[in-house]
């Protein structure tokens, strides 16, 4: 890896709930500029995983560093870009335009009573023209499609000028055409701006060539592997605990 | 009708009170927190209770109980993972049950207490006017000067947390905005009507369809002309202001969703 310092180093990481094992020690690190994907089945502990790098749910056990720092004393939380799943529904009458939202990212930079500077006005209409949102702005983010609010929520992002990008399975209700460009946009934010970014994803097929790393995650962290070593059935077996093709099967049907 | 001191105080309260119930209302209906307002309207009665029968000022307890109910009711709801629609209605009845109780201990004091129930333009004395404009200004500096955060929260409340936002605290701080002002407001509008004053205001307002700002704004103006209306109303026909005021809100509502029906 180009640098020693991982954004997230993750090590013997462990959830229970109610004596169901979540998270089962589980270690990874991820380091600056990479481009990565996590599959599992679904409650395999894919976005429980996502919730305990962010802070939203506390481990039974382990350690979590972001940047360097343990994750209690961790402050610089704008560094991280979360874009949450079913991000792209929302209620279709809240009363925000585009610009609201997007101006949504400048919130804990800004801090309390201060004013919008220009620097913050220049990072929102930065963040918008690279989501290509910026000639929808006066819209209600109620009336967008499922692709335009996807990348609104991805602006609002990329407006705290974030090092890395969390997404948990960002497509959801998304039509197929615009997730395409949807990942065209994440890989340039990668390639060109040295974005990190991490996602939950299902379509692995539409991206696999891309992806850097590929974690598959179903209570412990199975494989970690460069992808393009194509997935074998066996792999895919002991992940999901069925047979491969009726799972992809399955999935079409999603 | 302004020749009078008491019109002119009910006016200048009822101002008051209208742009405070419906700046936090924006924020309350877009929460999911209407319910908590009736709650807290409830609660605020057990202080109302509490001051008439001890003899302490019936709308600085009401300020303490609601405040103190509205932590409870926080607490309760990020603590113990019960639902929060259940939490409100034991708070609900169980507000208005304590302060029955205490009315009946209490003997003589029915009339007053009925006041406090439906609202009276003629209960607002200089005193209330001052105890309004003390709360009603720090209330409404914490609002403004933490709309950006608590317009984030009421939006997406776990990315605004992921953003290093203080959600809890300004969770806290605005149901104890709330608090206050839904205390002030039960000597003008009343216990059992203020509820609308906040709700309705920004719900006819969302119909619109517009941005943050411009539905606050169109909120303030129907809850601002709402009192004008309402009390204007009931000063030349005699009918109860509270109750008034809360028809010409629902005349604005219902005006709002023809106007804007798609």
């Amino acid at each position: 890896m180009r640098f020693a310092l991982p954004i997230f180093d993750v090590a013997s990481l462990s959830l229970q709930i109610n004596s169901q094992v979540i998270l089962d020690s589980l270690s990874l690190k991820i380091f600056s500029g990479e481009y990565d994907a996590i599959i599992g089945p679904n409650g395999g502990g894919k976005t429980t995983l996502i919730r305990l790098l962010l802070g939203l749910e506390k481990p039974t056990s382990g350690m979590i560093k972001i940047f360097g720092k343990n994750i209690d004393e961790f402050k610089e939380w704008h560094k991280i870009g979360y874009v949450p799943q079913r991000a792209s529904h929302v209620d279709a009458a809240f009363p925000a335009t585009v610009l609201d939202v997007v101006k949504m990212g400048r919130t804990a930079k800004r801090g309390f009573f201060a004013r919008y500077s220009a620097e913050d006005a220049a990072c929102v209409e930065d963040a918008m023209k690279k989501m290509d949102v910026l000639d929808i702005k006066d819209k209600m983010i109620g009336t967008l499609s499922g692709g335009q609010r996807q990348r609104v929520m991805i602006a609002r992002a990329l407006a705290s000028k974030p090092e890395v990008l969390i997404l948990d399975e960002p497509n959801t209700g998304v039509d197929v055409v615009s997730q395409q460009r949807f990942y065209e946009l994440l890989r340039k934010l990668n390639r060109d701006e040295k974005l990190t970014i991490v996602f939950i994803t299902h379509d692995i097929g539409v991206i696999a060539d891309d992806i850097q790393r590929l974690f598959t995650v179903n209570r412990k962290l199975l494989t970690c592997n460069n992808p393009k070593e194509a997935i074998s059935c066996e792999d895919m077996s002991r992940l999901y605990g069925v047979d491969a093709h009726l799972l992809s099967n399955h999935h079409h049907h999603h | 009708m302004f020749e009078y001191d008491f019109m002119q105080r009910a006016f200048l309260a009822g101002f008051i009170i209208a742009t405070l119930a419906s700046i936090s209302g924006s924020f309350v209906v877009l929460k999911r927190y209407s319910m908590m307002t009736e709650t807290l309207a409830h609660s605020a009665l057990v202080g109302v209770a509490v001051g008439l029968f001890a003899g302490l000022s019936p709308l600085w307890m009401a300020v303490i109980m609601a405040i103190f109910s509205a932590w409870l009711i926080e607490y309760l709801r990020s603590s113990f993972h019960l639902y929060s629609d259940a939490i409100l209605a034991i708070f609900l009845s169980g507000g208005l049950a304590l302060a029955i109780i205490i009315v009946s201990l209490g003997g003589a004091f029915n009339n007053s207490l009925f006041s406090y129930l439906f609202g009276s333009i003629l209960a607002v004395n200089e005193d209330d006017l001052v105890t309004m404009g003390i709360f009603g200004s720090i209330s409404l500096v914490l609002l403004l000067g933490f709309s950006k955060e608590l317009f984030f929260i009421a939006y997406d409340e776990e990315v605004a947390r992921t953003s290093g936002i203080k959600v809890k605290m300004l969770n806290y701080l605005l149901v104890t905005v709330v608090a206050v002002i839904i205390a002030l407001s039960i000597r003008v509008v009343g216990t059992l009507l203020i509820g609308a004053l906040m709700v309705i205001p920004s719900i006819a307002a969302l119909q619109y369809r517009q941005g943050f700002i411009k539905t606050v704004l169109i909120s303030l103006s129907f809850a601002l002309s709402s009192v004008a209306i309402g009390m204007t109303l009931s000063y030349y026909y005699s009918l109860p202001s509270g109750a008034t005021i809360v028809m010409c809100v629902i005349g604005f509502f219902i005006i709002s969703l023809v106007v804007n029906k798609r």
